[in-house]
């Protein structure tokens, strides 16, 4: 909503209160205003000229000489405006002005003479789109005063962010009313009350809908003449953005924003029969060309006025073109109307098509102000554009509803609001902006909303009005006085909690990416089309193609998010993100939701650290195994003890993913279940992606690990007596994995080993070929004694010829 | 044996006093201290020393070496914590080279300020629900007394998946979903995702909120205030101007946006602050008593209020972000500052 301080000025006197105060006021009571605005600020320095005579151009007939005086001066113009004659004041841009249109005013020459200004139009000085001749203003008016003070041009716009409950507002004397009541000033209105007047049967009104329809008044103006509105009442349209067109539609567009009453102005000799009928579409009428020149396709629901023919205006949305006011139209029916909100809310969205009066019945009008604004739109017709009232007018109102007197109780709204009121405060600040009080009893009050204020429905809706009246920064800042409880951690939340600190601490960043994906991602991974995570829950209304359907899989974001950091020149990518996945369920049913956690890394394993001390070295699978290792071992899910309920497996057959390499692939499994995985991503599918190096991930399910029990911590007696490091260096088939070895040496159980470790894996030209080296390093304590070599030596021998055995193993030598 | 005795322990001295650096302490140590060195000797020869000499001499062999040894100690401190000690022969540490340590990644702004809005109310009572993403309409939107055709759904530019399923457009579908399985008193709050099809400058189809709310008897619009300017002070500066005003949620009455003095200019007026010295920070009010009849609460004895703010907001304020779409590029340049 916008309106300006002169404006506002007309029903309350604001004088003694800045624009920034009013601002400040009207904010705090709940309109709040995004933007106060000095206008017409590039107009500064165009001044207002006389023309004191006028001659042909020597050499140019379509030309003027002009003397134009500009206060003391007197100045020679050459001008090409039709209008030009001598006596006329209008508007004179001097040399070194520029224009809002961007254009530079130089002191020039015209075939031959010198001209020192340019005589403007209201389409050079950007006020409207009139081009005809130079301004023409008040013949009153001085020369050589600024342009924008003679004009009452300087003004202050303010626009208003309007919430939906507050369409009263949406009008100037909506805002004027708040205004009054805030500074304690009178409120005066053009129009105060209105009698209604018998219909004389010159037209007739049937409202065949009367649930959508409340109330449809309507009343005829003849020996209108159709001309440009005064200068007045232009400015006002001009001031908030709104163009002038003509005398009629204009003054039905002040009255608008005045009242907030939306009206039409229906041509009366293009009705048919001299009938308005409120009805919705028939068949053969879908087809309907609003007044902006488009045709419109109807619906069955549409609300419509109609003539005794045809339709002639989209209910409270916009008029047609067949009945438009035009420069012939002599007498006209004027609507003042109230329409359901909802359908017109609905029509509004079904033709795509909102108007000022669109956006007022959406939110609600008082169809007790229907006559009020008509009858201030009666009187400009009479008084700007010539017409005549007839005596009859047609009010039907249907839909009148009971008046609501609401109770109030003094001590509930002081409870609510943690103030103390009584009820002197309450009335003052009701009746401030036209509400009724009276006193109920001791500690109640009835309340009569006017009915402009079509929000104001229960008792909670005038404590609302009490609270803002009295001013919210009037109310105290207390604590609540509560019960003392512990609110329970979600076991989710701690883990994603220790997930972040552990990855974040070995050097991995966090992303977060749309929960919405481009189908052809999942595509571009490989995934067959009966593939789970390529069922997705699609968006109706997506905003583009990149975003049409939630994600399956956190993968595609991630891979987006490593592409765009090569394109960065990032020479070392560690990202993880913690994100759900939606699998769908059913139509209107919500879809299965689980949380992941995912893990990219590409490029320099030492990321952003000191290059000096970490030689720059490519990451690969291990590392990522590594980062899901020390995860879970934080979680204590795996490896702290054989009670751990994770390991990591190589995959079954069939496991493979498309966009995976078969050999560098690992699931992490709890028992049977797989709970995730990790691998390096095959080349051809992150070219898909535009990656040219290797990438590698991790990808677990949060939810299946939130289900897992951890291994509690559990404190072992620090060993008393040293241990005995033995190392064993054998040589096994290239094709035994080292880390069998390990298992199979703890898997003797041997009471004296209490560790045993890979520190060497070797294969190259010292070793015999097909063949490669695993060097162990096991550890041997004893909880009793002090071991000697002979202990140890008869426990390593075994284990020596267990490895030999068992993987075709031998010694290796040195 | 006696004058043995002195002269070793002069000789000791003389030599102690004499040392400058510690490489030579440990010379000093094996001649005279070592298990081999003089007073070892010495010592050893007090087998020949006659009964009657042997316990007086063997106490004053024990008080002239531990003497000596109390002095050596002492020299070995003083020569340790001289600045040169370890200099020589050491290879120089050039400490212009940087400190050794791997890299470190860290949290998503975002992820952040989630915690840090979290462990303010959760200090405060709070407990944490999170709710799904995916939401009916009937949460999202009637719960919360917003009809079908509610001008207020403008407010809300939704994402449908069906005709009663969609993207949550806010995270207050968990005030109906919690107060429809709980009975107050209630403290709950609720961050999450949020979605609204809408993306521009100032705007990214998905962001971050967090809902709040508390219900319980007697809960008034002055606790409102007190627990937001708590969390407030907390989340930005103790000193820090706030005001409240009138503002309109179909589920919430009376309520009110939350603004504070404009951290970027501290109030005198700037672009970031639209000239008004004020940034608006969350949204807030009494629980609208429709949303309590719908859960089947009765609003002439409970009162509560609820509150909800974006996190990419105060992340921008916070951080001083000036482009929402920074957020979701996971470009390491940017992440890696916060």
């Amino acid at each position: 909503m916008k309106f300006t301080i002169d404006w506002l000025n007309e029903y309350v006197d604001t004088d003694g209160f800045t624009p920034a105060e009013l601002a400040d006021h009207l904010t705090m009571l709940g309109l709040e205003v995004d933007a106060v605005t000095e206008m017409f600020q590039d107009l500064a320095p165009i001044k207002t000229a006389l023309l004191v005579s006028v001659e042909r151009h020597p050499d140019a007939d379509s030309l003027s000489l002009c003397q134009v005086a500009v206060g003391p001066e007197t100045l020679q113009i050459v001008c090409g405006a039709p209008n030009a004659r001598a006596g006329l004041v209008t508007a004179i841009a001097l040399p070194g002005t520029t224009l809002p249109g961007g254009i530079k005013i130089k002191k020039s020459k015209v075939r031959g003479i010198e001209s020192f200004g340019m005589l403007c139009s209201e389409r050079e000085l950007g006020l409207s789109t009139g081009h005809s001749g130079i301004m023409e203003l008040p013949a009153d008016t001085p020369h050589g005063q600024s342009f924008i003070e003679a004009l009452g041009l300087n003004d202050t716009l303010v626009e208003v962010d309007l919430t939906p409950n507050r369409p009263d507002c949406a009008s100037v004397i909506g805002i004027a009313r708040e205004v009054a009541g805030v500074i304690g000033r009178p409120l005066s209105l053009p129009v105060k009350s209105v009698e209604a007047q018998p219909s004389t049967g010159e037209f007739t009104v049937d409202i065949e809908s009367s649930e959508l329809c409340p109330r449809y008044s309507a009343r005829l103006v003849t020996g209108v003449t159709i001309a440009q509105s005064p200068w007045w009442l232009r400015k006002r349209l001009l001031s908030i953005g709104l163009r002038p067109i003509n005398n009629v539609v204009d003054i039905t567009n002040l009255v608008m924003m005045e009242y907030g009453q939306p009206l039409h102005a229906f041509d009366f000799h293009k009705l048919a029969d001299k009938k308005i009928v409120v009805r919705h579409p028939r068949q053969n009428e879908m087809d309907f060309t609003t007044l902006d020149g488009v045709v419109r396709k109807l619906d069955p629901d549409v609300l419509m006025i109609c003539d005794g023919v045809q339709p002639v205006a989209v209910a409270g949305v916009m008029g047609g073109m067949n009945s438009e006011v035009s420069d012939s139209s002599t007498a006209i029916l004027l609507e003042s109307a109230c329409f359901d909100s909802i359908s017109i809310r609905k029509t509004a969205r079904k033709l795509n098509l909102s108007s000022e009066a669109s956006y007022r019945f959406e939110r609600g009008v008082d169809p007790g102000g229907c006559l009020l604004a008509m009858e201030r739109a009666v009187r400009l017709l009479c008084e700007v554009a010539g017409g005549t009232a007839e005596s009859g007018s047609v009010d039907k109102y249907l839909g009148q509803k009971p008046f609501n007197t609401l109770t109030l109780r003094i001590k509930r709204t002081s409870d609510l609001l943690g103030i103390s009121l009584d009820y002197e405060i309450i009335e003052k600040a009701l009746t401030s902006i036209g509400f009724r009080c009276k006193q109920k009893d001791a500690d109640s009050l009835w309340v009569g909303a006017p009915s402009f204020r079509v929000d104001i429905e229960r008792e909670v809706d005038l404590v609302e009005e009490v609270a803002r009246l009295v001013g919210y920064n009037t109310i105290p800042t207390t604590l609540p006085t509560v019960q003392l409880s512990y609110p329970e951690q979600d076991r989710s939340r701690t883990i994603k909690a220790e997930i972040g600190a552990v990855l974040t601490g070995i050097g991995y960043f966090e992303a977060i990416n749309y929960s919405f994906t481009a189908e052809k991602h999942l595509q571009w991974l490989g995934l067959a089309e009966d593939d789970p995570r390529c069922r997705f829950v699609r968006l109706i209304n997506p905003l583009n193609e990149e975003q049409s359907v939630m994600r399956t899989m956190l993968l595609p974001g991630l891979l987006e998010n490593v592409q765009r950091n090569i394109n960065f020149q990032k020479g070392a990518i560690k990202l993880f993100e913690i994100g759900k996945v939606f699998t769908p369920k059913g139509d209107n049913e919500q879809p299965l939701e689980k949380t992941r956690c995912a893990g990219v890394l590409s490029g320099n394993r030492f990321g952003e650290s000191s290059h000096y001390h970490f030689k720059e070295q490519d990451v690969d699978i291990l590392d990522a195994k590594g980062a899901v290792e020390c995860l879970l071992h934080e979680l204590r899910l795996l490896g702290v003890e054989a009670l751990a309920p994770l390991s990591f497996a190589l995959p079954d057959q069939g496991r493979i993913e498309p966009f995976t390499d078969p050999l560098q692939f690992l699931v992490i499994k709890a028992g049977e279940q797989e709970v995730g995985y990790l691998a390096r991503f095959i080349p051809g599918v992150l070219r898909k992606f535009g990656i040219k190096q290797d990438v590698f991930f991790f990808d677990l399910d949060l939810d299946a690990l939130c289900q897992l029990r951890s291994v509690p911590k559990n404190f072992t007696s620090l060993p008393v007596f040293p241990a005995v490091k033995r190392d064993i260096a054998m040589l096994v088939p290239e094709h035994v994995a080292a880390g069998e070895l390990v298992d199979a040496v703890l898997q003797t159980r041997e009471p004296l080993i209490e560790q045993c470790e890979i520190f060497d894996v070797y294969q190259g030209s010292k070793i015999q070929q097909g063949y490669k080296s695993v060097a162990l390093s096991v550890t041997y304590r004893s909880a009793q004694k002090t071991l000697t070599e002979k202990n140890v030596e008869k426990v390593h021998v075994k284990i020596v010829n267990m490895l030999g055995s068992k993987f075709e193993g031998t010694l290796r030598e040195g | 044996m006696e004058q043995e005795l002195l002269s070793l322990q002069a000789e000791a001295r003389k030599n102690l006093d004499q040392i400058a650096e510690q490489g030579q302490l440990e010379d000093f140590r094996i001649r005279y201290l070592g298990r081999k060195g003089q007073f070892s000797v010495i010592m050893r020869e007090l087998g020949t020393v006659s009964p009657e000499e042997r316990p007086r001499l063997g106490q004053l062999a024990n008080t002239i070496k531990a003497e000596i040894e109390k002095a050596f100690d002492e020299k070995k401190a003083v020569l340790s914590s001289s600045p040169q000690s370890g200099a020589k022969g050491a290879a120089l540490i050039d400490l212009s080279l940087p400190g050794r340590y791997p890299e470190r990644g860290s949290l998503h702004p975002v992820t952040q300020i989630m915690n840090e809005v979290c462990s303010i109310f959760e200090a405060l009572g709070f407990s944490v629900a999170e709710g799904p993403d995916v939401e009916h309409d009937h949460y999202n939107f009637e719960a919360l007394n917003i009809p079908a055709h509610h001008p207020a759904r403008d407010m809300h530019d939704t994402f449908y998946v069906s005709e009663s399923i969609l993207l949550r457009t806010h995270t207050s579908p968990m005030q109906a979903r919690i107060m429809e399985s709980q009975q107050p008193p209630l403290r709950v709050i609720a961050p999450g995702k949020v979605y609204r099809c809408d993306s521009d400058i100032t705007h990214t189809p998905m962001f971050h909120q967090v809902e709040g709310f508390l219900v319980d008897t007697k809960v008034s619009f002055a606790d409102l205030k007190g627990i937001l300017t708590v969390f407030t002070q907390k989340m930005f500066d103790k000193d820090l101007d706030l005001r409240f005003r009138p503002s309109f949620f179909p589920f919430t009455e009376p309520s009110a946006e939350v603004d504070i003095a404009c951290v970027i200019c501290g109030g005198s007026g700037c672009r970031v602050c639209k000239q008004t010295g004020w940034l608006e920070i969350l949204g807030a009010g009494m629980i609208d008593p429709e949303v309590f009849k719908m859960v089947g609460y009765d609003p002439e004895i409970y009162s509560g209020f609820a509150f909800g703010l974006g996190i990419e907001r105060i992340a921008m304020l916070k951080y001083g972000i000036n482009d929402i779409r920074l957020y979701y590029e996971n470009d390491l340049r940017f992440l890696s500052q916060f």
